[in-house]
């Protein structure tokens, strides 16, 4: 199978004045083009600090990255932020959408500097929003919102979408209807996914499973038999 | 220290940007009301002291010629204190050199040092001594300009008869001040000064031995000036006198009134702006606060504070901006206002200068700088005292934006979602985007009322010199002249045309009102001046009555068909009542004008000229001037293009030092709003700021988002600027007009030009320093936390 991404011995240390964080010590993983990833791991061990560096929103302060051909280390910040908008659609915990525009309008947000976007109403669609587009976020559910962030991250059709604890301000059903959003995209559009999370019931998703800890990846589990999200137990 | 005050402390030093911000317009408030008042009142005490040291009259008089025994008829009129006559005589210069005509106004003085008025002020040697008869003392701005000093000669021609005087001193007067040769319009030391000369030695070489032809004096303290400058009048009728007058119509006094009423003006002008804008910023600055301290402040009355304690912690913050406001302001203000007064005592040759400020300014400034601030923060210590600490507590509810105008429009415009981003977000704080065009059109408008001044300096010196006085000389002579005079003029060569310039003194009166005046008048084919009026038009003289220019007509308080009181002044003192036939909107000076015939109705007599106006070939210039120089007629000559030089440079001394520092002041408020709006845009939209770097928009493009919102909005404080600019030059204008001038109202494309691209460039440098902030932005950590 394809690589996505190949990182080496990625550090990264994090210095506040005179203390040194040892965020990731030392970290290999290869992530394959069209799987679906969980990572696993108690608060601070450094999921979301991998995430983002592979995402290209922060830089390892050693090791190796690439992303297909590409060096993603060697990349300055303009070259990073090509890298973002070609490749890569993000989903925080916190929604993040523009309060002052509408559903629509976030997601076209993305499909205005996108390549080679989808109509921002298919991807509402694919969310199952296509009738709540002209809703201001204000007027949207946090599940709901979700979807719209996850809308937004699709639209684009990236490679790889990274999600940091998405349903983590969310109840077990809106949750589970975010997380099958997810799925399907990865299913009908061949979409990377790779989604951190706290709740070891969705790693039942996943066709693997990084486990963290102490900045390392402690075990690699394989799923032989992914589930689908409405068969995960909350 | 309590905790809620350490709170404050951190505040402050967290958001030390802003708060600096608003400090500097609230200082340049202070500054400005302190350096205005500061130079007004250490001028008007400087100038007091001068006065009093130097026994400055309270009332002066001019005639022919009276004996001298006249001044203790003078001193014995009930209510004068002290009473001096003196003999003044204007002589002609002949200094190697110099080819054009150099006047001196002769004072005499007493040899023997018995004079208490007026008193001459030495900077250099010594008196005339009794017995010397060519010994003089010169003031110091002639000296100066034609680098004489004592044991100088110079040649002189007085009462027709050549005599080489020697300079013993060199010394000022607090009757001079100021002054002006005849004709002219400007002071110029190089061609005009003023001499001391003891009073035989004057006598003797004007032959007016135990005479006088001038006289000033003293009131006693409660003394009623009109009714003594009445009795003056009588007295001095049959010796030609040409009517007493007070200190307001004494020019050197009248000038320097002028250019306090001036500083006046800055002080009710200026000020103002700036504390309107300062509280612009506290009232939006603290109403961010307020917003995002929510939780804090519920947590806070939760915990038992009190909604007094909350608003008066608020109050805290914006009372502290002041009082840095107010000290910095208060430094600065005094620092320039010592540096200004020293100017202008330098300007003014004030012998000794006293820097005074009294305790009041200050406490005023402080005053004012707290109340601008405290009202600025009262809507939000409203605010924060009226939070329900329940609902406080709970996350505040998301911005709600509707759909409105803006839809209609972005959607016709073809907007992308930035686009939208940017207008509703104006839309939903439609008040703070209001001040934030409100501040930079302000600034604007302080920007653009002040370059008008230049303009209409301008306009005035256009008006007046190349519409009203078309002639290149002005020959004034020694004393009124007939016709022969103008014959021999016209026959020197180079002189394409001459034309005669009547004046006869008079006094007008208009119900209780008087104004000493003269009556001028052209003949009825004169080409040479002309009367102008605000549109730029010619207004030619009325076949009967007068015509009055605005500045007289509003002075006397009449309309064109009333009918004045004319009495005329010197010589024969008849009395005539004439109607108001026009006012003409004249910029410069309280004239009176009449037709020729009706001059000579009211003198009785074919009027002499008191000086004539030449057009001239330019390249006979040179060898004119020397002719008129030793013409015995010829008192002076005003060259029109060298008056019109100094007027500009007078300009360009003044107008641009105070523009330098107006500039630097409408730049500080563009910058403070500019920077204040941006900070709390930043603040605001930095969770979608950050969201947009997230999802692939490069720093450019991130930064369009924050700039575009404030570059619409100062685009949008342009017109209102100009509007603002137009209205407050117009006050400034008409509070800047004196009894000396008016200003037009001539504002030029330069000057909206100019005053447009200085707040666009302040404020564009202000928001890309600010958006530099945007390019630093750690998108991970704001994502990271919840807004
Ligand atoms: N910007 C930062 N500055 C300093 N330390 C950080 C920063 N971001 C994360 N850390 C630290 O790095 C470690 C890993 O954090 P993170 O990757 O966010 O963990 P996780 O997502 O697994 O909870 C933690 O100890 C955290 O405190
Ligand atoms: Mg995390």
């Amino acid at each position: 199978m394809e690589l996505a991404f190949r990182g080496s011995a990625l550090g990264k240390v994090y210095r506040t004045g005179e203390t040194e964080v040892h965020a990731l010590r030392g970290v290999d993983l290869e992530i394959r083009t069209g799987e679906l990833l969980v990572l696993l791991g108690p608060s601070g061990s450094g999921k979301s600090t991998l995430l983002n560096i592979i995402g290209g929103l922060d830089r390892p302060t050693s090791g190796e990255l690439h992303y297909g051909g590409t060096d993603l280390v060697g990349l300055n910040d303009r070259e990073l932020t090509r890298f973002r908008r070609a490749n890569i659609g993000f989903i925080f915990q916190f929604y993040n959408l523009i309060p002052s525009l509408t559903a629509e309008e976030n997601v076209r947000l993305v499909t205005d500097i996108a390549d080679r976007p989808m109509e921002p109403g298919e991807a509402l669609a694919l969310v199952g929003l296509a009738e709540r587009a002209n809703h201001y976020p204000a007027q949207l559910s946090g599940g709901e919102q979700q979807r719209v962030a996850v809308a937004r991250a699709i639209a684009k059709q990236p490679g790889v979408l990274l999600c940091d604890e998405p349903t983590g301000a969310l109840d077990s059903k809106t949750g589970i209807r975010v997380l099958e959003t997810l799925a399907k995209a990865n299913r009908e559009l061949g979409t990377t996914v790779a989604i951190i999370t706290h709740n070891v019931g969705i790693a039942a998703m996943a066709q693997r499973v990084l486990h963290f800890l102490d900045g390392r990846i402690a075990r690699t589990e394989i799923n032989e038999n992914p589930v689908d999200p409405q068969a995960i137990s909350w | 220290m309590k905790a809620l005050d350490l709170k404050l402390l951190r505040d402050l030093w967290r958001m030390r940007g802003q708060a600096l911000a608003i400090a500097l317009v609230l200082a340049a408030a202070t500054a400005t009301f302190v350096l205005s008042l500061g130079v007004h009142r250490s001028l008007t005490e400087t100038r007091d002291a001068y006065y009093a040291r130097n026994h400055f009259a309270d009332i002066f008089a001019e005639m022919t010629r009276a004996p001298r025994n006249i001044v203790a008829r003078v001193a014995a009129i009930p209510g004068v204190q002290r009473a001096e006559g003196v003999i003044q005589q204007y002589a002609s210069l002949d200094m190697p050199g110099r080819n054009i005509p150099v006047r001196a106004l002769v004072n005499s003085v007493d040899e023997h040092g018995h004079d208490r008025l007026n008193l001459v002020t030495l900077r250099e040697g010594r008196m005339p001594r009794p017995g010397a008869s060519r010994e003089v003392v010169v003031d110091e701005a002639f000296a100066e300009a034609n680098a004489l000093g004592p044991g100088d000669e110079i040649d002189a021609i007085i009462y027709g008869s050549r005599l080489r005087l020697r300079i013993v001193g060199v010394g000022l007067a607090p009757n001079f001040i100021y002054s002006l040769a005849p004709g002219d319009i400007i002071p110029d030391n190089s061609r005009f000064g003023v001499f001391w000369m003891g009073e035989k030695a004057l006598e003797a070489a004007t032959d007016r031995k135990e005479a006088i032809n001038a006289l000033s004096l003293t009131l006693e303290k409660g003394a009623s000036d009109a009714d003594v400058i009445r009795k003056v009048d009588t007295l001095l009728a049959p010796y030609g006198g040409t009517g007493a007058y007070g200190r307001e119509d004494h020019l050197s006094h009248a000038f320097l009134d002028n250019e306090l009423m001036q500083l006046d003006a800055m002080t009710e002008v200026i000020p103002p702006v700036f504390l309107l804008v300062a509280t612009f910023l506290v009232y939006i600055v603290l109403g961010r606060m307020i917003r995002t301290e929510r939780t804090q402040i519920g947590l806070l009355k939760a915990f038992g504070y009190s909604d007094l304690a909350i608003a008066s912690h608020y109050l805290k913050f914006a009372l502290a901006i002041a009082v840095v406001a107010a000290v910095a302001g208060s430094l600065a203000g005094v620092w320039m206002g010592q540096a200004m007064t020293r100017l202008y005592a330098e300007y003014y040759r004030f012998p000794f200068l006293e820097y005074r400020n009294s305790p009041v300014v200050f406490l005023g400034a402080a005053m004012l700088s707290f109340g601008a601030a405290a009202l600025g923060a009262l809507a939000g210590m409203r605010a924060a005292a009226r939070l329900s600490p329940a609902v406080a507590m709970s996350p505040p509810p998301p911005p709600v934006y509707r759909a409105g105008m803006v839809e209609r429009f972005g959607t016709a415009a073809g907007f992308t979602a930035i686009g939208y981003m940017i207008t509703r977000h104006i839309a939903r704080w439609p008040w703070r985007s209001a001040i934030t065009v409100l501040g930079v059109a302000l600034s604007m408008g302080l920007l653009f009322a002040t370059l008008q001044f230049l303009d209409s300096s301008r306009a005035m010196l256009d008006s007046y010199f190349f519409r009203a006085q078309r002639q290149d000389l002005t020959v004034t002579f020694t004393e009124p002249r007939n016709e022969d005079v103008l014959y021999e003029l016209a026959q020197l060569p180079g002189v394409l045309r001459v034309e005669p310039a009547r004046g006869v003194p008079v006094k007008l009166h208009f119900g209780n009102r008087m104004e000493r005046t003269a009556i001028e008048s052209a003949t009825g084919d004169a080409q040479l001046s002309a009367r102008i009026d605000g549109e730029g038009k010619a207004i030619a003289l009325p076949v009967a009555g007068l015509m009055l220019s605005r500045q007289m007509a509003d002075k006397l308080g009449v309309h064109a068909g009333d009918r004045v009181f004319v009495e005329l002044l010197g010589g024969r003192q008849t009395k005539s009542v004439l109607p108001v036939a026009g006012i003409v909107d004249e910029f410069v000076g309280e004239r009176v004008y009449a037709a020729q015939a009706t001059l000579e109705r009211i003198t009785r007599d074919a009027s002499p000229a008191g000086s004539a106006l030449l057009r001239i070939d330019p390249a006979a210039r040179d060898g004119l001037l020397a002719r008129l120089k030793d013409m015995p007629q010829v008192l002076g000559v005003t060259e029109r293009d060298a008056a019109m030089n100094k007027f500009e440079e007078m300009i360009d001394d003044n107008l641009y030092t105070m523009l330098f520092f107006y500039v630097g002041f409408a730049s500080a408020i563009a910058v403070g709003v500019v920077y204040n709006s941006a900070r709390i845009l930043f603040s605001e939209r930095a969770n979608e700021l950050a969201t947009l770097r997230v999802l692939g928009y490069y720093r450019s493009e991130v930064g369009l988002v924050l700039l575009g919102e404030l570059a619409l909005l100062v685009a949008a404080a342009v017109p209102v600027g100009c509007i603002l600019g137009y209205w407050l030059a117009q006050v400034m204008t008409a509070m800047f007009s004196s009894d000396l001038f008016r200003l037009p109202f001539a504002p030029t494309r330069a000057t909206y030009g100019y005053s447009i691209l200085v707040i666009l460039a302040s404020a564009a440098l202000t928001a890309l320093a600010v958006a530099r902030r945007v390019l630093r932005l750690d998108m991970v950590r704001v994502l990271k936390a919840r807004e």
